[in-house]
């Protein structure tokens, strides 16, 4: 599995199409995005990132950085998601951190 | 050329791209000011900037919107500052093209690039902190990520700076 991070809007999906030559319908198909948002209503995230590195492709946004949020549901999903992540991390055999379009192999190799 | 820097509030951002300024050689020297002085905040900010140029021998030239407009006498070294202002200008100011302003700004660094020898935009990450946002926050997001990826794209050398240390994402880590 490839794991594909970055801030929001970093043009992830359309890095995940460029490096695996795949259209809209073939992202949809194999790749799955916005993975951040799932964990919170997982109690068990091992499984949850068991189950999602099937995937081919796994995209996340990171949403770690500002403030923690003041609200204890917001703080519990966004501690979680970056739980997840680190697990998608570590089972990923390619890490790559997509920032401002400009993609940074952080794990394995990518060969272009 | 054109580099583009990016970082988070208070990372040093601005220290670093004056710094590729000087190190540009003897070049003329323009500062494009994007910020309105709305308030005191404000103010105080464009001091504390006005303060870190002085002895550098910057042209101070304020560009809240319509880039394009800008002209340069000479042929030189630009920084403008900060894309984030410019962007929440064009889209919110009476003055500004609205929802015209990512293709506005395109244009408008289009031109300024043909105007001089190097182009040095500062603009800012506020990308990682959720993406749990709506309405007008989260039209302004999308549209400053498209106008960074654009400038990135665009770009010979894209850096992030982390507390006054840059990561060269894109080009070559010797022009510092």
């Amino acid at each position: 599995m490839i794991l594909i991070i970055g801030p929001l809007y970093s043009g992830k999906k359309t890095y995940a199409k460029e490096l695996m030559n795949w259209t809209d319908d073939q992202l949809a198909q194999y790749a799955v995005w916005d993975v951040q948002d799932l964990a919170a209503a997982h109690t068990n995230l091992e499984q949850l990132a068991e189950k999602l590195s099937e995937n081919k492709v796994v995209i996340a946004t990171e949403i770690g950085g500002g403030i923690v949020p003041i609200d204890p549901q917001q703080r519990h999903a966004r501690e979680a998601a970056g739980r997840l992540t680190c697990l998608l991390a570590q089972k990923a055999t390619t890490v790559i951190r997509v920032f401002c379009g400009i993609p940074t192999v952080l794990k394995g190799e990518v060969t272009l | 050329m054109i580099t583009l820097v990016i970082g988070g509030a208070a990372s040093g951002k601005s220290e670093f791209a004056e710094s590729l300024v000087l190190n540009a050689g003897e070049l003329p020297r323009y500062y494009i000011a994007t910020m309105q002085p709305f308030d005191g905040e404000c103010k105080t900010r464009i001091q504390r900037h006005r303060a870190m140029r002085k002895e550098k021998k910057f042209t101070t030239i304020e560009c809240f919107v319509d880039l394009k407009r800008v002209l340069l006498p000479l042929k030189g070294v630009v920084l403008l500052e900060c894309m984030s202002n410019l962007v929440a200008n064009e889209l919110y100011s009476p003055q500004g093209a609205g929802t015209d302003a990512a293709d506005a700004i395109k244009e408008g660094i289009e031109q300024l690039h043909r105007q001089c020898e190097h182009l040095i935009v500062v603009s800012n990450e506020v990308f990682t902190g959720g993406c749990s946002y709506e309405g007008d926050t989260l039209h302004y997001l999308k549209v400053l990520a498209q106008v960074n990826r654009m400038v990135a794209q665009q770009a010979n050398n894209v850096y992030e700076v982390v507390y006054g240390m840059p990561i060269c994402h894109k080009g070559e880590e010797n022009t510092l």
